[in-house]
C-alpha cells in the first residue's frame, strides 16, 4: 500500500512537472527597413515587461520567438506562418504598421490563433476578425483627437497630407477630415506622398500656395521629418500635427529645428504617468535603456501584459495556459487592464478604448501637452 | 500656378534632376563599356553617403569627409568589379546582370546588419544648407550648387572621354574589347577606370542627395538608382550627355506632375516611368543614344 501511494505520488509530481511547460508567443515586428525605429523601440519595452514577469500562476514559463519582418506585408505573413508551423507559438503579437498587421490577420484568423498588435490603429486590422485584438485606439478616435485640438486652437483651414502606401495614413486622414469638417474646419487639399519619398519639395510649394491655418500630417517619421525640413526651408510657418507614427527621436534628428512646434497625437508620455505599473515600467526603462520610455515600447509591454493576463485568467479557470481559444477569449474580454499607457477595455469590437495623450516638440525634446479621454 | 511657384519648382526640378544626371552618368559610362546594368550603382551611392557620414562622425571635417566618401565609393566599385565581375567578363551578360542585382543586395544588407537601418540625420555645414530669398522664391544653396558641379563634372568627364589618352581606350573598348586587347592595351585597367569613375560620381550624388534630403539609410540607394537607371536609358544608354538630360527631364516630369496635380502626387514615380516608355516608343534609343553598335559617348 506504501509502495502503491508513493507510485501514485511520484506520478503525481511527475504528471505536476509535466504541466510546468514553455509557452510561446510569437513576436512579428519591423526590426529592419524602413520603420525600423518602430520594431526595435517595441522591442525595447517587450524585453523590459518579459523581464519583469515571464512566469505565469501555475509555473509555466513564457518565452518570446521574435521574428522580423523588415516591415514588409509580405513578410509579416510568411513570419506568422513560421511562428505557427515551425514555432508552435500561442498567441501572437505584433506588427506596428497596419498595413503588416493586416497581411497578418488573415493568416492567425486561419488558424484560430489569438493576435494581439500593440500599435496598429487603423480599424480595418480587426474589422470582422474574430482573434484579433488590439492595446491601441484607432483611428477615428486619434483622428478626432487631432481635429479637435486643431479647431480648438482656432485653425479651421487645413491641408492634409496622406501617405498612399500605408492603410494606416488613409484611414487616418480619412477619420481626421470627417472630425475636421464636421466641427466646422475646412479642408482646403490633400497632397500624397508615398512612404520612401525623400523629395517634397514640389507638395510643399502646393502647400504654400493653398496657405492654410494648420497641416494635418498623418503618414510616418521619416517623410514628416524632411517634409517638416523643407517646408521650414521653404519658408512655410504653417503649423504641422502628426499622430501616433511621427513621434520618434529621428524625427527630431532628422529635422533638426524645423520640428519645433511640431504636434502630435500618442498613447503615452512618460511626463504624465501616475500608476504604480506605469512608473515602475518608466524607471526600469531609464535604468536599461538611459532615455526615456517611449509609446512604441510601452503599448508592446502593454499587449504583453495584457497576454500574461488572459493566459493566467485561463490557468484560474482550469484551462491550459496555451489553450488558443480560452487566451483569445480572455484577451477579447479584457476589461480595466491597468496598462502602462493607460486604463485598457476591449470593445467588442477588439478595440482598445483609452485614452489620448497630445505632445509637442519643444527644444528637440517631445513635452507632454493634454490628454484627451474617449 | 503663378509665376513665383512656377519658378521655384524649376529650380527644385532642376537639383532633382541633377543628382539623377550625376548617378546616370555612371550607369551609362559602365553600360558603354562593359554593355552591363550595373544595378549596384545606386548602393554604391548610399555607400558614399555612409562614408562621408561615418567620416564627419569620427571628427573629420566635412570637406575631408566629403573627399573619403568619394574614393572610398571609389573602392567599393573597383572592388565589386574585380571581385564580381571580372571573373564573369566571357560569361554571358546575363550571368553579370544577375550578378550586379545580387552584389546591389549584399550592399544594401551588409550596411543594414553593420549599422542598423533606422535613418541616420545627415548633417552638412552652414554654407552648404544656407537659403536665400529673392522675391518670394526660396533659393536653397545646394539647388544652384547641384546643378552648377553637375555640368562641371560633365564637362571633366567628357574632356576625359575625349581629350585623353584613357578616354580614347574606353571608347575604343566600347567599340570592341577584343581588338582593344589585340592593340595591347590592358583592358581590365581601363575597365577598373572606368569603375572607379562612376562609383565616384555615385558618390558625389549620393552626398548631395545626403545634403538635400538629410536622412540616410542602406536602402536609399533603390530608388533612386532605379530613377538613375531609367533617366540613362530615357537619354540614351551609353550617351553621358544623354544620361545628363535624362537626369533633368526626369527631375522635372516628378516635381511637375506634383506640381500640377498635387492630388497624384502618390504616383509620382508611376508618371516618371510612364514618360519613359512614351519616350522609348518613339525613339527606342533614347534621346540622345544611337545605333548601339556603331558609335558610343
Amino acid at each position: 500500500m506504501k509502495k502503491f501511494t508513493s507510485i501514485v505520488a511520484t506520478m503525481a509530481l511527475l504528471g505536476g512537472m509535466a504541466y510546468a511547460k514553455e509557452v510561446k508567443i510569437g513576436v512579428v515586428l519591423p526590426l529592419t527597413g524602413n520603420i525600423a525605429a518602430f520594431g526595435q523601440t517595441s522591442k525595447a519595452g517587450l524585453d523590459i515587461a518579459a523581464a519583469q514577469n515571464n512566469k505565469l500562476s501555475n509555473g509555466d514559463t513564457v518565452k518570446l520567438v521574435v521574428v522580423d519582418d523588415r516591415g514588409d506585408k509580405v513578410e509579416a505573413a510568411t513570419a506568422v506562418k513560421r511562428l505557427l508551423d515551425k514555432d508552435k507559438v500561442s498567441v501572437i503579437l505584433g506588427e506596428v504598421a497596419s498595413s503588416n498587421s493586416m497581411a497578418m490577420a488573415p493568416v492567425a484568423e486561419k488558424a484560430k490563433t489569438p493576435m494581439l498588435t500593440h500599435a496598429s490603429t487603423n480599424p480595418r486590422v480587426t474589422k470582422g476578425k474574430k482573434y484579433v485584438t488590439r492595446a491601441c485606439f484607432i483611428d477615428p478616435f486619434q483622428g478626432a483627437v487631432m481635429a479637435k485640438y486643431a479647431l480648438n486652437q482656432g485653425l479651421k483651414t487645413a491641408v492634409v497630407v496622406t501617405d498612399a502606401k500605408q492603410d494606416y495614413s488613409v484611414g487616418l486622414s480619412k477619420a481626421f477630415k470627417k472630425a475636421y469638417t464636421a466641427g466646422g474646419g475646412k479642408i482646403l487639399k490633400t497632397i500624397l506622398i508615398n512612404s520612401g519619398d525623400k523629395d517634397f519639395n514640389a507638395q510643399v510649394a502646393a502647400l504654400k500656395q493653398a496657405n492654410p491655418a494648420i497641416v494635418a500630417f498623418t503618414g510616418y517619421y521619416p517623410e514628416a521629418a524632411l517634409m517638416l525640413k523643407q517646408a521650414r526651408d521653404m519658408g512655410v510657418k504653417t503649423p504641422f500635427i502628426g499622430a501616433d507614427g511621427t513621434g520618434f527621436p529621428q524625427l527630431v534628428k532628422i529635422a533638426g529645428k524645423a520640428a519645433e512646434g511640431f504636434m502630435y497625437t500618442d498613447h503615452f508620455n512618460e511626463a504624465a504617468v501616475s500608476s504604480p505599473e506605469a512608473k515602475a515600467y518608466v524607471a526600469a526603462y531609464h535604468k536599461k535603456y538611459k532615455k526615456p520610455a517611449d509609446s512604441m515600447g510601452a503599448l508592446a509591454a502593454d499587449g504583453y501584459g495584457m497576454i500574461i493576463q488572459a493566459m493566467n485568467n485561463c490557468i484560474k479557470a482550469g484551462k491550459a495556459s496555451d489553450d488558443k481559444e480560452c487566451i483569445n477569449k480572455n484577451l477579447r474580454n479584457t476589461k480595466g487592464y491597468k496598462g502602462i499607457t493607460g486604463v485598457i477595455t476591449i470593445d467588442k469590437d477588439g478595440n482598445a478604448v483609452k485614452s489620448a495623450v497630445i505632445n509637442e516638440v519643444k527644444d528637440g525634446k517631445f513635452t507632454y501637452k493634454t490628454t484627451v479621454n474617449p | 500656378m503663378d509665376m513665383q511657384i512656377f519658378l521655384q519648382q524649376l529650380v527644385n526640378g532642376a537639383s532633382l534632376g541633377s543628382m539623377y544626371a550625376l548617378i546616370a552618368i555612371g550607369y551609362t559610362m559602365v553600360y558603354g563599356v562593359l554593355r552591363l546594368i550595373n544595378f549596384a550603382h545606386g548602393d554604391i551611392m548610399m555607400v558614399g553617403a555612409y562614408f562621408t557620414f561615418f567620416a564627419k562622425a569620427a571628427g573629420l571635417p566635412f570637406e575631408v569627409a566629403v573627399l573619403i566618401g568619394i574614393i572610398g565609393a571609389a573602392i567599393v566599385g573597383i572592388l565589386t568589379d574585380k571581385i564580381a565581375y571580372k571573373p564573369l567578363r566571357d560569361a554571358p551578360k546575363i550571368s553579370l546582370l544577375i550578378t550586379a542585382i545580387g552584389i546591389s543586395f549584399f550592399l544594401e544588407n551588409l550596411f543594414t546588419v553593420l549599422f542598423g537601418s533606422t535613418p541616420k540625420a545627415f548633417s552638412a555645414p552652414e554654407y552648404l544648407t544656407k537659403i536665400f530669398h529673392i522675391h518670394g522664391i526660396y533659393l536653397p544653396i545646394s539647388v544652384i550648387i547641384i546643378p552648377t558641379v553637375t555640368l562641371l563634372i560633365l564637362a571633366v568627364v567628357l574632356w576625359i572621354l575625349y581629350k585623353t589618352k584613357y578616354g580614347m581606350a574606353i571608347r575604343a573598348l566600347a567599340f570592341d574589347i577584343q581588338t582593344v586587347k589585340l592593340m595591347g592595351i590592358d583592358a581590365d585597367r581601363i575597365i577598373m577606370i572606368v569603375f572607379a569613375i562612376g562609383s565616384a560620381l555615385a558618390a558625389i550624388g549620393g552626398i548631395f542627395y545626403a545634403i538635400s534630403y538629410p536622412s540616410i539609410d542602406p536602402l536609399m540607394g533603390i530608388i533612386v538608382g532605379l530613377k538613375a537607371f531609367a533617366a540613362a536609358v530615357l537619354g540614351g544608354i551609353g550617351s553621358v550627355g544623354g544620361a545628363v538630360v535624362g537626369g533633368f527631364i526626369l527631375g522635372f516630369t516628378e516635381i511637375f506632375v506634383v506640381a500640377m496635380f498635387p492630388e497624384l502626387g502618390g504616383y509620382k514615380d508611376a508618371f516618371a516611368f510612364f514618360f519613359l516608355i512614351l519616350v522609348l516608343l518613339f525613339k527606342p534609343t533614347g534621346i540622345m543614344g544611337q545605333d548601339l553598335e556603331r558609335g558610343r559617348f
